[in-house]
């Protein structure tokens, strides 16, 4: 009898605790949410960001604000929201860069765990790009030529993005080539187009101009393109693994269930919107519209490719 | 290149363009004209602000305040003999003595006519010259630019004011502040200490003000006590004495138009600035004259050189910023903060890529001048009674803006703290004689010469020699080699002849 009434008592104040909170969460956003974008204003990141922002905005009823906190390859603001309330208020903007690469590579105070993944909404995907008066035509030639000689390709940074992704596809590939590290893939593509290197790891909004103004040729690319009519794609020549650029909201891990499902429910509405397809085709970017627990299990087995690349290079 | 001048036209001449420019014109001439406080204070604290407005309007809104803050700096160093800016030093010399002899209106006429003089030439050199040195400047790659850069350091270790090793040491410094954060390279820290704010590195803006705005407020409290000074324009019976003659502005057109070629030279080199030009300007100009004797005892000549030869540095200052995106100065980098947040990368490639944003903001330049002779002529009272506004009004003011846009920029409360810190450090380097501009100059240079050098010798492998296989490498090396020679011959000319200087001031 006893035990009885301690039962229905504990199944009282659980239900009261579930129905508080579910009613607390029911209301959320009440107030406006913080999207930190940890890199400067009009990059890729950036504008992708600001698109979903604006758009889901109008769903949310409550204003979603973009701060641009940059530095330290995106080290800076990415540890500032994983040290903020998980409370659905402070996101993240998330790339291959800041959530797969630098945890693995550097010495962060964050890694994957400390995020729960939102939403996926854009993808750029890598390519090997070489000036148009280059010898390489095509991307065997280029292998061809890495393997008998010294190669230079642009990239930004020792255990950056593109350097990591150039080494997954040069180690599969079997060659070698020497990095020539700018500020970014705009950056790298000057020195290609000048010729004072031989190729480049970029993205379309970087080399997308160059090749149509013909100055410059898209080797390989990670996904067809109908702007680059013709392109191989990296899978066309064997090469595994997902490691193209992409873009999309992690919050803090330990966010409410609820937070992850509005915030999906809305960017699910948006990514309907022609307006903001539209918007995103502008941009150079390919929508890639990701959730759910599938998408979870991808990240994190590219994030298992990355911590590999991570133990490899550091053995050497 | 003319159609896309006169697009460029067409795009400017509009009301959000040309409100820009008026208020960019009268900001500047405002700040230049109250000693103390320079341009580059008003353009770092108005940067933050044109993020919210239409890059044309922007950019063209700030290089107003530019033009019109470095030709302000004349006002107060013609009417009190304290140059508002230091470009305008030698203008304090001669154009304070045309005010004794009561012609300051002869003087401030003759120095806003070469100003805007200066600039125009300087702008359409600009125009002309860009794009096709930006065509050309594709072919200079990593080796080249890490030759143009140790050329920047060098004019700036030769020329860094009285003393060498304080400038050395000056540049130094900010070199080691550039060197704090997150390799680019690498992607190790350096100088962080473990904290993770420190990763980013310094910010460029709040630092800039730290360094160079807020020291001056203290300056200010210091010296409280110093008789504040009215600024009038003396009006002279003779009304001949009031304004320039056609007649005298054709006399001096040659000294002008040479002053103005100096001062589009030096302005194009990295590292130099105004204040270099204006020198140069002027020994040359008092080297040719017909009258060096007048220089220094209230020439105008003297005025025309020494004011279109640091105006011309400002239209010019834009040339290595935008072909080969390395900003040579302080302003010239704060330009490319506003072009890069906009998404306009410097560099060769804007010229193909935002055609007629950079045509419109070329435009915009030329407009500029126009509107500074005319708000300049129209509001003289206006501008001296601004300058002579006491002190205690204006820097409170200045103390509040220097905050509010440390923090804007970034929206990040660490920006304060940055902004804290180089104050006391700029202040401390005051105190001890160390050069701020030129701390700034090492701040802003020591990343790109990081990162081409090591782009250089990725690219350069076992095969030195590639290093030197450049034309564009031995035309950098020539021209560093004949700076420290040039340099060195001017200390020895100077210390045979005990202090020239002193002939030239006026008893």
């Amino acid at each position: 009898m006893k035990s009885t009434k301690k039962t229905l008592l504990s199944i009282a104040t659980a239900v009261t605790m579930t129905f508080a909170a579910g009613a607390a969460m029911a209301d959320y956003p009440e107030k406006p949410i913080k999207v930190i974008v940890p890199w400067g204003a009009g990059g890729d990141s950036d504008l992708t960001t600001r698109i979903w922002a604006d758009a889901v905005e109008k769903e949310l009823g409550v204003p979603v604000v973009v701060i641009n906190k940059t530095g330290g390859g995106g080290v800076v603001g990415t540890s500032f929201v994983a040290r903020a309330k998980a409370d659905g208020y402070t996101l993240i903007n998330a790339g291959v860069s800041n959530m797969m690469v630098t945890p693995n590579f550097t010495n962060t105070p964050y890694n994957f765990d400390t995020f729960t993944p939102v939403v996926k909404y854009t993808a750029v995907p890598p390519a090997v790009v070489v000036a148009k008066d280059s010898p390489y035509k095509s991307f065997d030639d280029f292998i061809k030529g890495a393997q008998s000689k010294t190669v230079t390709q642009g990239s930004w940074g020792a255990s950056s993005s593109g350097t990591i992704m150039a080494n997954i596809i040069a180690n599969q590939s079997g060659y070698k080539v020497k990095y020539v590290h700018g500020k970014g893939a705009a950056d790298s593509m000057v020195s290609v187009v000048g010729g004072h290197i031989d190729s480049a790891v970029s993205f379309p909004p970087a080399f997308g101009p160059h090749v149509k103004a013909d100055r410059a040729r898209v080797l390989v690319m990670d996904q067809k393109m109908d702007a680059f009519p013709g392109v191989p794609t990296f899978a066309d020549y064997g090469i595994k693994g997902s490691f193209g650029g992409w873009s999309g909201v992690f919050a803090p891990a330990g966010v409410p269930q609820e937070v992850v499902d509005k915030l999906t429910a809305a960017t699910a509405k948006v990514m309907k919107d022609p307006e903001v397809l539209k918007a995103y085709e502008n941009i150079g970017a390919l929508v890639d519209f990701r959730h759910g627990p599938e998408w979870v299990s991808d990240l994190k087995a590219t994030y298992a490719i990355y911590t590999e690349e991570a133990a490899r290079t550091s053995k050497k | 290149m003319f159609d896309n001048i006169l697009s460029g036209f067409s795009a400017i001449l509009a009301v959000g363009p040309i409100l820009g420019i008026i208020v960019g014109v009268v900001i500047g001439i405002t700040f230049g004209a109250i000693p103390g406080i320079s341009c580059i204070m008003a353009i770092a604290i108005m940067l933050p602000m044109t993020f919210y407005v239409d890059p044309i309007i922007g950019i063209t809104m700030l290089l107003a305040v530019y033009k019109a803050g470095i030709y302000g700096g004349s006002i107060s160093a013609i009417l009190i003999n304290t140059p508002g800016a230091a470009a305008s030093f030698l203008t304090a010399q001669d154009g304070h003595a045309l005010t004794k002899a009561g012609k300051a209106g002869k003087a401030l006429d003759m120095s806003l006519f070469a100003s805007v003089s200066g600039e125009m030439l300087a702008t359409l050199v600009l125009i002309l010259v860009a794009a096709p040195i930006s065509a050309i400047s594709l072919q200079a790659g990593p080796i080249e630019k890490v030759f143009l850069l140790l050329f920047a350091f060098t004019v700036i270790g030769s020329m860094a004011g009285e003393s060498i090793p304080r400038g050395l040491l000056s540049c130094c410094l900010g070199m080691l502040f550039a060197m704090v954060g997150m390799d680019s390279i690498t992607g190790s820290s350096r100088f962080t200490f473990g904290i993770d704010e420190l990763i980013g590195g310094f910010t460029f803006t709040p630092m800039l003000i730290g360094i160079l705005v807020m020291p001056e407020v203290i300056n200010v409290i210091r010296r409280r006590k110093v008789p504040h000074h009215e600024l009038a324009i003396t009006q002279s019976p003779n009304p001949a004495d009031n304004h320039i003659s056609f007649k005298e502005f054709r006399g001096v057109f040659r000294t002008i138009l040479k002053s103005s070629g100096i001062g589009t030279f030096i302005g194009a080199l990295p590292g130099l600035g105004s204040s270099t030009a204006a020198f140069i300007a002027y020994g040359e100009g008092k080297r040719t004259s017909k009258n060096p004797e007048q220089y220094g005892k209230g020439s105008v000549e003297g005025i025309a050189a020494a004011e279109s030869a640091n105006n011309a540095v400002c239209g010019s200052s834009m040339i290595p910023m935008l072909t080969l995106s390395i900003p040579g100065d302080d302003v010239a980098a704060l330009l490319m903060g506003a072009f890069l947040i906009h998404g306009l990368t410097p560099g060769p490639m804007i010229f193909f890529e935002h055609t007629e944003t950079i045509y419109a903001i070329f435009a915009g330049f030329l407009i500029t001048d126009l509107f500074l002779l005319g708000i300049a002529r129209s509001g003289f009272k206006f501008f001296v009674k601004m300058a002579s506004l006491k002190r205690y009004f204006i820097f409170p003011c200045v103390t509040v803006f220097a905050f509010t846009g440390a923090f804007t920029a970034g929206q990040n409360m660490d920006d304060i703290l940055v902004l804290i810190a180089f104050t006391v450090l700029g202040y401390g380097m005051r105190l001890v004689g160390l050069n701020p501009a030129v701390f700034i100059i090492g701040f802003i240079l020591t990343p790109f010469l990081e990162q081409n050098l090591d782009q250089a010798f990725a690219i350069v492998g076992d095969d030195y020699a590639k290093f030197f296989a450049s034309p564009f490498s031995w035309v950098f090396i020539a021209l560093s080699v004949f700076f420290v020679y040039s340099s060195m011959r001017a200390k020895r000319k100077a210390s045979k002849i005990p202090a020239p200087a002193a002939e030239e001031k006026p008893a």
